[in-house]
C-alpha cells in the first residue's frame, strides 16, 4: 500500500458507492434505475432520460476503453505529484456507452507511444489509506 | 422564432481602456474606478448621467487564492457604490462578457436604464495563478484531482491533442498564432506586451506546460480595466462618438457535465456551431455578412476552433491557414482575426480586446488599423461555454 500526499476525495452521498469500489480496485459507474444509462460523474439529473430521481446505483463495468485524448502533465499544480511528474494524462471512453468519458494516468510510463482509439483497461493507484482513484494501462489484448 | 427586438437599438458611445500589467500599481477597485470615469467622459457623459451597472464579476483563477471584492475582482455594485451613484438597474452575471453586453442591451431597450456602464476588471493574485494547496477533493473536484486531472491548461491540451491527432497538425503549429498575436498586441500602447513581439525561436524556447501546450499558448495573468458605456441608438445619436450598434449576442452553455477540466473537442464544435448559429438568427445576417471578425484566443488553440466555426475555412484547415499567413494582420483584405492582440497579445483581459477592437474599427477610431469594415462579430470563451456579440456600423 502507497500512500502519497495527494488530495484525497471526499465521498459524498453522489460518489460513495463509487469511491467504495475503487478501494477494492473495482470500477463502478453511476447507472440511472429509469434508463439503465451510465452516467459519470453522477449528477442531479439523469442527462440520458432526464429523470430528477434517477436513483444511480453504482454498477462494475469492464475498465475497458479506448484513448480519445491524452497529454503529458510536466507540472505538479496539486499537492503529492512532485514526484510523478512528468506523466501521462489520459482522456478514456469506457466501452460501455458512447461518450461515457473517465480520465487517469497511464501507467505503463510517460515516453508510451499512443494514438487516438487504442485500448486501454483501468488500474489503480493507492493514495492513501484505504482509498484509491483510477489509472489506466494499454490492454494487452 | 419572434425577431429579436432589441437588434441595433442600443449602441456603445464611448469606452476606457487601463494600462495592461502583471501588478497595477493601484488596486483594481481604483483603477477601475478610474477606467470607468474615463469611459464616462469619452462618451460626453458625466457620471451622475449613469443610471445602470453591469459586469461578470468572474476570478478565473483556479488556484487557492483569497477574493474580495474591489480587490481580485470588481462587482457592478461595487463600482456604483464607489462612484456614489444609486442606479436603477444593476446586475452581476456569470460567464463571459456577452452576458452583461446582452443584461445591459435589453434594460435600455426595455427602459430600465437609459445609460449603462459594462466593466470588465481582471486580477492577478499573488502567487500561482492556478496552484492549488487542497488537501481533499471534494465535490465536482473528487472526480479529477485525485488522478492529477486538475486546472485549465490539462483541459485545453486534451481537447488540443485530440484535434492534433485528427487532422494531423504539425508539431509547434500554435507558433504562428502566437507570434501573430504578440505582434498585433505589441502595437497597442496599453498591452502588457507593448513593443515587445514574439519570435519564433523564443516562443520555442518557453517550457511546455501540458503536450503539446507551451507557455505562450496561455495569455499570461494581469491586472486590467476596460470600461464600455452603452445607451439608446437615438441618445447615441447626440453623443460625440460615432455609435456602433450592438446587433446580436449570444451565450452558450455546455450540454452536460463532465469531469472539471475535460472539454471534448466534438463537444466544443457541436455547440460552438449552435452559438455562432444562434448568434446569426439573432443579428438576422449570415456569417459571410460579418466582414470584421476577432476571435477569442486566451488559449492559442481556440484561435483555430473559432475560425473554424465561423467558416473562414473547413474542420482542420485553420492551422494551415495560420501558418500561411491566412491571418496576418499586415497583408490588405486577410481576414486579420487577431488584430485586437487578443489575450495573447494583450494579458488576460478575457474577451475585452476583442470587443474593444470591435468597437474601434466600427466607430472608426481604430488609428493606422482603421480597415473600411461594417459588421463585426467578437468572440468570447470558449464556442461552448463562452459567447460572442455582432456590432454593426449602421442600423439595418
Ligand atoms: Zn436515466
Amino acid at each position: 500500500m502507497s500512500v502519497t500526499d495527494r488530495p484525497v476525495p471526499v465521498p459524498d452521498a453522489s460518489s460513495a458507492g463509487y469511491w467504495e469500489a475503487t478501494a477494492r480496485h473495482e470500477l463502478a459507474i453511476a447507472r440511472c434505475s429509469a434508463c439503465h444509462g451510465f452516467t459519470h460523474p453522477p449528477d442531479t439529473v439523469c442527462i440520458r432520460c432526464g429523470s430528477i430521481e434517477p436513483r444511480f446505483t453504482f454498477e462494475p463495468v469492464s475498465g475497458r476503453g479506448i484513448v480519445k485524448s491524452w497529454t503529458v502533465v510536466r507540472q505538479a499544480l496539486l499537492p503529492g505529484f512532485e514526484q510523478d511528474v512528468p506523466f501521462l494524462l489520459v482522456d478514456v471512453e469506457l466501452s460501455e456507452q458512447a461518450g461515457l468519458r473517465i480520465t487517469g494516468r497511464l501507467l505503463d510510463g510517460v515516453d508510451t507511444a499512443l494514438k487516438l482509439g487504442d485500448k486501454v483497461q483501468v488500474d489503480f493507484e493507492d493514495i492513501a489509506d484505504g482509498v484509491a482513484c483510477p489509472a489506466f494501462r494499454l490492454a494487452t489484448s | 422564432m419572434s425577431e429579436f427586438a432589441a437588434r441595433n437599438q442600443v449602441a456603445i458611445a464611448g469606452y476606457a481602456q487601463s494600462p495592461v500589467s502583471r501588478r497595477s500599481p493601484m488596486s483594481l477597485g481604483a483603477l477601475t474606478i478610474q477606467t470607468t470615469r474615463e469611459a464616462i467622459a469619452d462618451a460626453g457623459l458625466a457620471v451622475s448621467d449613469i443610471d445602470g451597472f453591469t459586469t461578470t464579476p468572474m476570478f478565473p483563477s483556479f488556484g487557492s487564492h483569497s477574493a474580495e471584492d474591489g480587490v481580485a475582482f470588481v462587482t457592478a455594485n461595487w463600482l456604483a457604490q464607489h462612484l456614489g451613484v444609486i442606479p436603477r438597474f444593476m446586475e452581476n452575471p456569470q460567464g463571459q462578457l456577452p452576458a452583461p453586453v446582452a443584461l445591459a442591451v435589453n434594460a435600455i431597450h426595455a427602459g430600465a436604464a437609459d445609460y449603462v456602464v459594462v466593466h470588465r476588471a481582471l486580477h492577478n493574485p499573488v502567487g500561482r495563478y492556478h496552484n492549488s494547496t487542497e488537501q481533499e477533493a471534494r465535490g465536482r473536484e473528487q472526480w479529477g484531482m485525485p488522478q492529477g486531472h486538475f486546472g485549465p491548461i490539462a483541459a485545453i491540451a486534451l481537447a488540443y491533442n485530440e484535434y492534433v491527432q485528427r487532422y494531423d497538425v504539425p508539431e509547434n503549429a500554435l507558433a504562428s498564432v502566437v507570434t501573430e498575436a504578440r505582434k498585433n498586441g505589441a502595437r497597442l500602447p496599453w498591452s502588457y506586451w507593448a513593443d515587445k513581439p514574439l519570435s519564433e525561436e523564443a516562443y520555442l524556447a518557453a517550457p511546455v506546460i501540458n503536450d503539446p501546450i507551451r507557455m505562450f499558448d496561455c495569455d499570461i495573468p494581469v491586472d486590467a480595466v476596460a470600461t464600455f458605456v452603452l445607451t439608446s441608438a437615438e441618445r447615441a445619436r447626440d453623443l460625440p462618438h460615432k455609435p456602433v450598434y450592438i446587433s446580436s449576442y449570444t451565450e452558450m452553455l455546455p450540454k452536460r457535465r463532465l469531469i472539471p477540466s475535460l472539454w471534448p473537442y466534438d463537444g466544443i464544435m457541436e455547440q460552438g456551431q449552435q452559438n455562432v448559429d444562434q448568434l446569426c438568427q439573432r443579428a438576422g445576417v449570415s456569417v459571410e455578412e460579418i466582414d470584421y471578425l476577432q476571435v477569442y484566443d486566451g488559449f492559442a488553440p481556440l484561435v483555430y476552433f473559432w475560425m473554424e466555426l465561423t467558416g473562414l475555412c473547413g474542420p482542420g484547415e485553420a492551422h494551415q491557414m495560420v501558418s500561411e499567413g491566412g491571418i496576418d494582420s499586415d497583408r490588405a483584405g486577410s481576414p486579420a482575426v487577431l488584430a485586437s492582440g487578443g489575450s495573447l497579445g494583450n494579458g488576460r483581459v478575457h474577451g475585452t480586446a476583442q470587443m474593444l477592437e470591435c468597437y474601434l474599427q466600427l466607430s472608426r477610431r481604430a488609428g493606422e488599423r482603421q480597415r473600411d469594415v461594417n459588421m463585426a462579430m467578437a468572440c468570447q470563451g470558449l464556442p461552448n461555454s463562452g459567447g460572442a456579440v455582432v456590432y454593426s456600423s449602421e442600423k439595418y
